[in-house]
């Protein structure tokens, strides 16, 4: 876990200040040097095929792609966690029926869903990550619910509702903090996802627009321009593989640690 | 067995309708229209229109209309491609994704049962942990990242493979595109393979068999293999589902005439009944072989038929 950890840091700390360092920003047009090699002055990866720097656009595709991951594992964290706790508190009818709901959801071509959604609603940042967030909630919510299950009958919440305190209060301050663990991890493991997700949207030109750019546009952009620039493939595909890599495995080796 | 498809085409049939009746009235009350050019029609033609494609009548007589269309076949007319209609478009393109995609699903099966079963024959071993270090790999890299990497390394570098176009079919047109397809679920099901073999050669009956003197191969492949692939099967249903996802950009990057690049291109020119009826068409494909999923769980674990 210890250097998936610290790659991923590398990595963020590059998306975040490494732009700043550089001497070209990410849309900026070098008329001088269309199509350049790596190594060649002034840009250290080369440009693209209109001339903009790659390794600018590879730092802040990097970021764009986490930020649009993180608010999106955000939202599929808060929507399944309230599912999961309503379900597995309440118990019964209400369980029964919040979680058939789940089940039938499971069984949707999710990226389709989304796909729908950018159709309707127009292509939009905010709309890619809510889009992948309502999406992607269905696991946390099972696991949530599972957890409240195991809680409901611990002597701690008996003891809390003896006292008198209201159900909104038993849930939120003594049964939620129980369960940060296991939600935590879940979190973390829905974070590759949503990042494919969004590559995947990108690349087929339906997620993040030019000239903002993220991982899939750069895939999508280096795979037309792969017979004379293979490095423009090559670079973010090895980011996006690194980062799909590490937060897996950050995410897995949580969730053995807090899941028995 | 019949009571258990009859129990799951319960289920299934109301989320198939679910979802086409949700996709049309989202695509209905979403803002903009069809006819919302950048000059405004005057408001007879608008009209006229809005009447041919029964645009005017109320919400839900239009979804009970386009449901009897598409109960006989019809999906209506595309916006886009303007001389074809949709049914046209599907035909041209589903035979296509299906060979691809039957083809992915054969391979990754091969492939990935036969990794499990090296790996679980040997637990523990340097094998093991490298085809299982080789899995991890395989399901971490999204068809998007290996589709481009083997058309550059193998159509462009080498110039072994043709990396554009279906060929009509052509055998070696389809090399990379399935490979590229299958790759990801060859991971998913060698790990499930894998995971599911070392819960079974625990048991009581392999350590049965063993000190009867089987040979490990006849073990593995007799004995311990069908209550192993229990969640292999169960994996079909999510595999197919990420096979038609995957079929999508597969058949972007190596420009195949299929129903993924349509529906691209539907989705990209907002044109409603193309994406609308490949949506249909592609939740009943995945909800059909979830049945499936379902049917080989019952046929390998009879105590799941109940």
């Amino acid at each position: 876990m210890r250097p998936a950890l610290i790659l991923i840091a590398l990595i963020v700390v590059a998306a975040l200040a490494g732009p700043l360092a550089l001497d070209w920003r990410y849309d900026l047009i070098d008329w001088d040097a269309v199509r350049a090699a790596p190594f060649t002055a002034g840009h250290p990866m080369g440009t693209d095929s209109v001339g903009r720097d790659l390794l600018a656009r590879t730092l802040v595709g990097t970021r764009v792609t986490l930020g649009v991951a993180f608010a999106a594992a955000l939202v599929s964290l808060v929507v399944g966690v309230a599912w999961g706790a309503i379900a597995g508190w309440r118990g019964g009818k209400v369980d029964e029926a919040m979680m058939r709901i789940v089940d039938a959801l499971y069984a949707l071509p999710f990226m389709f869903v989304v796909i729908l959604l950018m159709v309707v609603f127009g292509r939009s940042i905010l709309l890619v990550f809510l889009g992948i967030g309502a999406v992607e909630w269905l696991t946390m919510a099972r696991v949530v619910r599972g957890q409240m299950i195991a809680l409901r009958d611990r002597p701690f919440v008996t003891a809390a509702e003896a006292a008198g305190a209201p159900p909104v209060a038993i849930v939120l301050r003594h049964m939620l903090p129980n369960i940060a663990g296991v939600a935590i991890a879940y979190l973390l493991l829905t974070v590759p996802q949503v990042v494919m997700i969004e590559s995947f949207l990108s690349f087929l030109g339906l997620g993040v627009q030019e000239p903002m750019t993220s991982l899939g546009i750069l895939l999508k952009d280096g795979a037309d321009d792969m017979d004379v620039a293979p490095h423009a493939l090559l670079l973010p595909a090895a980011v996006l593989v690194t980062l799909l890599l590490c937060l897996t495995r950050i995410g897995e080796s949580l969730r053995n640690r807090f899941v028995q | 067995m019949i009571d258990l498809i009859r129990r799951r085409l319960l289920t299934a049939l109301p989320t198939l309708a679910a979802v086409v009746v949700l996709s049309f009235v989202l695509m209905r009350v979403a803002p903009g229209g069809p006819f919302d050019g950048e000059r405004p029609l005057d408001p007879q033609t608008r009209a006229a229109l809005m009447a041919a494609y029964g645009l005017d009548r109320p919400l839900p007589e239009q979804v009970g209309r386009y449901v009897w269309r598409l109960l006989h076949g019809d999906f209506g007319p595309s916006l886009v491609y303007r001389d074809f209609s949709v049914t046209d478009l599907i035909a041209r393109g589903l035979p296509i994704s299906l060979t691809l995609g039957g083809l992915a699903l054969l391979l990754a099966l091969l492939l990935g049962l036969v990794t499990g079963m090296a790996a679980a024959a040997r637990p523990g071993t340097r094998t093991d942990r490298g085809l299982m270090l080789g899995a991890t790999l395989l399901t971490a890299l999204p068809s998007f990242v290996v589709g481009p990497l083997l058309a550059l390394a193998f159509g462009l570098w080498a110039g072994w493979l043709p990396v554009s176009g279906w060929g009509d079919g052509y055998p070696p047109h389809m090399i990379l595109p399935v490979i590229a397809l299958a790759l990801p679920a060859t991971g998913a099901i060698a790990k499930l393979a894998r995971a599911g073999l070392a819960e079974v050669l625990a048991q009581d009956h392999v350590r049965m068999a063993r000190a009867r003197g089987l040979s490990r191969s006849r073990i593995l492949i007799v004995h311990a293999l069908r209550p192993a692939l229990v969640p292999v099967a169960s994996y079909l249903g999510p595999a197919a589902a990420g096979l038609l996802t995957g079929a999508v950009v597969i058949e972007t990057v190596f420009a195949l005439p299929g129903l993924g690049r349509y529906f691209v291109q539907g989705a990209l020119n907002r044109d409603y009944p193309l994406v609308l009826g490949v949506v249909t068409l592609y939740a009943a494909l995945i909800i059909l072989f979830n049945l499936l999923a379902d049917l080989a769980y019952g046929w390998l674990d009879p105590r799941a038929r109940r």
